[in-house]
C-alpha cells in the first residue's frame, strides 16, 4: 500500500460523518454518566448519595422492571467499574508476560517448548475452568486475605484505598486478575508470535549486519514492527476480555453481570436488568474498538500491513 | 493506616500452601475422581453434544448471514449486520440468561444453552464466511454468470463451495471456542463437564478434591480441543483442492 | 433471413462522471470474426461486457438473432446462455477440475444428465487438445492450458456468439500461440467472434473485420488489411503502428 493511500485512509477515518458524530455524543453521555456515578460512589464529589440514583424512579413515573433497572443503575455502574478494571489490568499485565513468551516461542531454544506448552494448555482449556482451578482448587483467595490491609493503594494513599475500594474489599478480585492475566498472556503471546513470524526474517539479518546483537535486533527492529502487526489481534483480545470478564461472577467477583444477576434473581426483572447490562457491554465494546481503530491509524506506517487475530 | 503483615502469613498456610502440599506431598485424592468416572464420562458426552448441536445451529445461521452480508440488498443486509454486531458485543453469559429467562426459548437448560451458543457462534461464523466469500474474487462470479447461471446458482455452486474450503482455518478456531464455552452453560445448570465437577465437589461436600476434579475435567477439555483441531486440519487437507490465486 | 446475428444500437455507458461509451452502433453477420482494438480506456472491454450484459449499459439496445435481449422484459441469463465469454484472467472455477468446469454449466444451466454432460465436456476438452488434463485442477495447469479450458467451457454451452476479452494478455509470450491457434480453428469453423486483443498477427490472419475505438466511439471500422495499410484516421494509424511494434505483426 502506498503512502498516499495510507494517508487517504487516515483522512477518511477522521472525516466524521453524522453517524459517527451521534456515536461520539452517545459515547460521551455513556462514559460521562459512569464517571459521575463512580465519583459519587467514592464520595469524591459533594453531591449525590452512594448507591442511590440521582432521581428516584417514581419521580420519572417509572414502574415495574424499568423502575428496578433504574434504581439499580448505581450498582451497575459500580459493576462496570470492576469490569473495566479487570479488562484494563489483565490486558496490560498479560502483555507484559506475552512479549517474553512470544519471543521465547520464536527465538528460544529450550524455552520455546516451555512457552509452547504454556500457551497450548491455557488455550486448550476453558477460561472458567482456569478460574475454578485458582479459586476452588488452589483456594488462592486465602492468600490475599491479608491484602485487605496491605493493598498497594493502601500503602501509598490511604484515601485511595477506601475510594478505589474493589482491590481492597474483594480478595476474589485478585484471583480473577491473576486468572485473566494468565489467560490473556497466552492468547496475546499467540498474536504476537504470528506477528513476529510475519516480519521479514531479513530484517533481523539486516540488524545483525549493522552490528546489533540478536537481542538488540529483536528489541529495536523486530518488535516495533511486530507490535503494529499485532494491533488488530490485540483489539480482538480487548473485546474478548471485556466480555469474558463477566466470568469473574463465578468466583463471586461483583462485576457488572453479578450485580445485575443479584437484582434479577430477587425481583425476576430479567428483561429490564439484562437489557441494560447488554447495552453497557455494547457501549464498552464499541468504545474499545473505536479507540483501537484510532490507535491503529495513528501508529500505521506506510508499507506495514496487519494480520488478523481471533474475533 | 496500620500495615499488618501477620494476616498475610496465616492464610498462606491455610490456603495455597495447604492445598499444594496436600496435593504434591500427601495424597491427592484421585480415588474420588476415579470412582466418579461414569459421571465424568456422561458429562463429556453432554459437552460434546452441546458443542456439536451449537456448531451446526451456528452454521445454519452463519452461512446464510455471511452470504447476505456480501450479496443481499440493503433492507436485508443492514439488519443482519446489526444483529451480528450486537450479538458479538455481548458476553455469552448474558446471551445464555436472555435465552432462558427473557426469550424463554425452552424450559430445558440444555436446549436454551444450545440456542445461545448457536446464535453466538452463528454471529461469528457469518464473519468467517463473509471473509471467505470476499476472498473468492469477483471473476468467479462473472464466469458463472457468463455461462448463464443466475446469481443464486452462482452463489450455491461456485462461490459457497470455494468459500467453505477457505473458511476451514477460521472454522477450526470457532469450533474450539464453542467447545470451551459450553462450560459457561453451568449458569443455567446444564450438567456438562464443569457443572458435574462442581456438583461433585460442592454438593457432595468434598471441597478438598476440587483441585483433582478440575484438573481431571481440564484434561478432558484439552484432549477434546486438541483432537478437534487435528481432525479439522485433516479435513482441510482432505477436502482441499490446489488453489492458485490466478486461475 | 436478413437479420444480422448481433445488432448493437446507440449504446451508452458511464461510471459516475466518466463516460466510457458514447453511442456505439454496429452489426455482426454470422461467421464474422471482429477485432475490437483501441488504446486502454477507449471502452473496448466495456463494450464487450455490455454485449452479454456483465456490464449493464445505461441506454441503447442489443439484438441477438433478431431478438431484443436488453432492456425491460428480457432475461439476462437467457442472453448469456447464447453468448460465450472468455476472460483475460481465465476465471476457471478453482474448486473444480477441468472437466467439471465444463459440466457445471451443462448440468445446472442446460439441465443435462451427468453422463451426457461428461461426454460433452470430454469432446470439448479434446477439441482444445486437453483431453488428458480432464482431472486436473486449475492450479495444476499452465496459463495457456487454463485459457483453453476457458474456451472449451464457453464453447460447450453451444453459443451463437463468442466474446473474448484480451484472452492472451495474461499469458507468457511462449504460451500465446496455443491459445490463438485454437481461436483460429474456431474462426475457420465459422464461429461468430468478437475479440478484444492486441495480437495483431491474429487480427491480420483470422479477422474478417476490425473496429478501432477511441474515447468511447468507433473511430474507424473495416477489413484488417485496410486499417493496417490505408487507415482513414490519423489516430488509427498511430495506434496500430505502435501496437504492431509492441505485439509483433506475426503470431506464432
Amino acid at each position: 500500500m502506498s503512502y498516499a493511500e495510507d494517508l487517504r485512509r487516515v483522512r477518511t477515518r477522521e472525516g466524521r460523518s453524522v453517524g459517527s458524530m451521534v456515536l461520539i455524543a452517545l459515547g460521551g453521555l455513556f462514559w460521562g454518566y459512569l464517571l459521575l456515578r463512580w465519583l459519587i460512589n467514592w464520595e469524591w464529589v459533594p453531591f449525590g448519595t452512594p448507591g442511590e440514583p440521582l432521581v428516584s424512579p417514581e419521580t420519572l413515573g417509572l414502574t415495574g422492571g424499568t423502575a428496578t433497572a433504574f434504581q439499580s443503575l448505581p450498582q451497575l455502574a459500580e459493576g462496570a467499574y470492576i469490569t473495566v478494571l479487570i479488562t484494563v489490568l489483565s490486558i496490560l499485565l498479560g502483555l507484559v508476560l506475552a512479549v517474553p513468551l512470544s519471543v521465547a516461542r520464536v527465538y528460544g531454544r529450550w524455552t520455546k517448548y516451555l512457552s509452547l506448552s504454556f500457551t497450548e494448555l491455557i488455550r486448550g482449556t476453558p477460561l472458567i475452568a482456569q478460574l475454578y482451578l485458582l479459586y476452588y482448587g488452589l483456594n488462592l483467595s486465602q492468600f490475599f486475605r491479608g491484602l485487605t490491609q496491605f493493598g498497594p493503594f493502601t500503602v501509598r494513599t490511604p484515601v485511595w484505598a477506601v475510594d478505589l475500594g474493589p482491590l481492597k474489599v474483594q480478595t476474589a478480585l485478585w484471583v480473577a486478575l491473576i486468572g485473566f492475566t494468565i489467560n490473556s498472556a497466552a492468547y496475546q503471546a499467540e498474536y504476537i508470535r504470528s506477528a513476529i513470524e510475519s516480519v521479514d526474517p531479513q530484517q533481523l539479518v539486516a540488524a545483525r549486519s549493522v552490528g546489533l546483537t540478536q537481542r538488540e535486533g529483536i528489541l529495536h527492529v523486530v518488535l516495533p514492527q511486530t507490535l503494529r502487526f499485532a494491533i488488530p489481534g490485540w483489539t480482538n483480545e480487548l473485546v474478548y476480555l471485556i466480555k469474558y470478564s463477566s466470568l469473574a461472577t463465578f468466583i463471586t467477583v461483583a462485576e457488572l453481570f453479578r450485580r445485575a444477576d443479584a437484582v434479577a434473581s430477587d425481583t425476576f426483572d430479567y428483561t429490564a436488568m439484562f437489557t441494560v447490562v447488554a447495552l453497557v457491554y455494547i457501549g464498552i465494546v464499541i468504545t474499545a474498538t473505536r479507540l483501537m481503530g484510532y490507535v491503529e491509524d495513528r501508529v500505521a506506517l506506510p508499507g506495514l500491513g496487519q494480520t488478523r487475530g481471533r474475533s | 493506616m496500620a500495615v499488618e503483615l501477620t494476616p498475610v502469613a496465616a492464610p498462606l498456610q491455610g490456603g495455597l500452601v495447604d492445598a499444594a502440599s496436600r496435593f504434591f506431598l500427601d495424597n491427592p485424592d484421585w480415588g474420588y475422581v476415579w470412582s466418579n468416572r461414569d459421571a465424568i464420562l456422561d458429562a463429556t458426552v453432554v459437552t460434546v453434544q452441546l458443542t456439536f448441536v451449537s456448531i451446526v445451529l451456528g452454521f445454519l445461521i452463519g452461512l446464510p448471514a455471511g452470504v447476505a452480508e456480501v450479496y443481499a440488498p440493503a433492507w436485508l443486509r443492514v439488519p443482519v449486520e446489526t444483529v451480528g454486531v450486537v450479538v458479538r458485543a455481548v458476553p455469552i453469559l448474558v446471551i445464555l440468561i436472555y435465552m432462558f429467562y427473557v426469550f424463554s426459548v425452552s424450559s430445558s437448560p440444555f436446549i436454551a444453552a444450545t440456542f445461545a451458543l448457536g446464535l453466538r457462534s452463528g454471529a461469528y461464523q457469518s464473519q468467517i464466511f463473509r471473509g471467505a466469500i470476499q476472498s473468492v474474487g469477483e471473476g468467479q462470479m462473472e464466469a458463472a454468470r457468463s455461462v448463464g447461471m443466475s446469481k443464486l446458482e452462482a452463489i450455491v455452486y461456485v462461490i459457497v463451495p470455494q468459500s467453505l474450503r477457505r473458511s476451514i482455518p477460521g472454522f477450526q478456531n470457532e469450533f474450539t471456542i464453542v467447545l470451551k464455552d459450553t462450560s459457561i452453560a453451568i449458569i443455567l445448570g446444564v450438567t456438562e463437564l464443569l457443572g458435574t465437577a462442581e456438583d461433585l465437589f460442592l454438593q457432595q461436600n468434598r471441597t478438598g478434591t476440587a483441585l483433582e476434579l478440575i484438573l481431571a475435567i481440564s484434561l478432558v477439555y484439552f484432549v477434546l480441543t486438541v483432537t478437534t483441531n487435528r481432525g479439522l486440519e485433516f479435513a482441510g487437507d482432505y477436502f482441499g483442492v490446489p488453489t492458485g490465486e490466478n486461475a | 433471413m436478413s437479420d444480422p446475428l448481433l445488432r448493437v444500437e446507440d449504446l451508452h455507458k458511464s461510471y459516475g462522471d466518466e463516460t466510457v461509451l458514447r453511442g456505439i452502433d454496429f452489426e455482426l453477420e454470422r461467421g464474422d470474426v471482429e477485432i475490437l482494438s483501441g488504446p486502454s480506456g477507449s471502452g473496448k472491454s466495456t463494450l464487450l461486457r455490455c454485449v452479454n450484459r456483465l456490464t449493464e449499459p445505461d441506454s441503447g439496445t442489443i439484438y441477438l438473432d433478431g431478438e431484443r435481449v436488453s432492456g425491460a422484459g428480457t432475461d439476462v441469463n437467457e442472453l448469456r446462455r447464447q453468448v460465450g465469454m472468455v476472460f483475460q484472467d481465465f476465471n476457471l472455477f478453482l474448486h473444480l477440475t477441468a472437466a467439471e468446469n465444463i459440466t457445471l454449466g451443462l448440468r445446472r444451466v442446460k439441465g443435462l444428465g451427468k453422463a451426457e454432460a461428461r461426454e460433452r465436456a470430454m469432446e470439448h476438452l479434446d477439441r482444445v487438445g486437453l483431453a488428458d488434463q480432464a482431472g486436473s485442477y486449475p492450479a495444476e495447469l499452465s496459463g495457456g492450458q487454463k485459457q483453453r479450458v476457458g474456451i472449451a467451457r464457453a464453447l460447450a454451452m453451444d453459443p451463437k456468439l463468442m466474446l473474448f476479452d484480451e484472452p492472451t494478455s495474461a499469458l507468457d509470450p511462449e504460451l500465446v500461440g496455443e491459445v490463438t491457434s485454437v481461436m483460429r480453428e474456431l474462426a475457420d469453423e465459422g464461429m461468430t467472434m468478437l475479440v478484444v486483443t492486441h495480437e495483431m498477427g491474429f487480427a491480420r490472419e483470422a479477422a474478417s473485420r476490425m473496429m478501432f475505438l477511441d474515447q468511447g466511439q468507433i473511430v474507424e471500422r473495416g477489413p484488417p488489411e485496410q486499417l493496417f495499410q490505408h487507415p482513414e484516421q490519423a489516430r488509427t494509424a498511430e495506434f496500430l503502428q505502435r501496437i504492431t511494434q509492441l505485439h509483433g505483426g506475426e503470431s506464432t
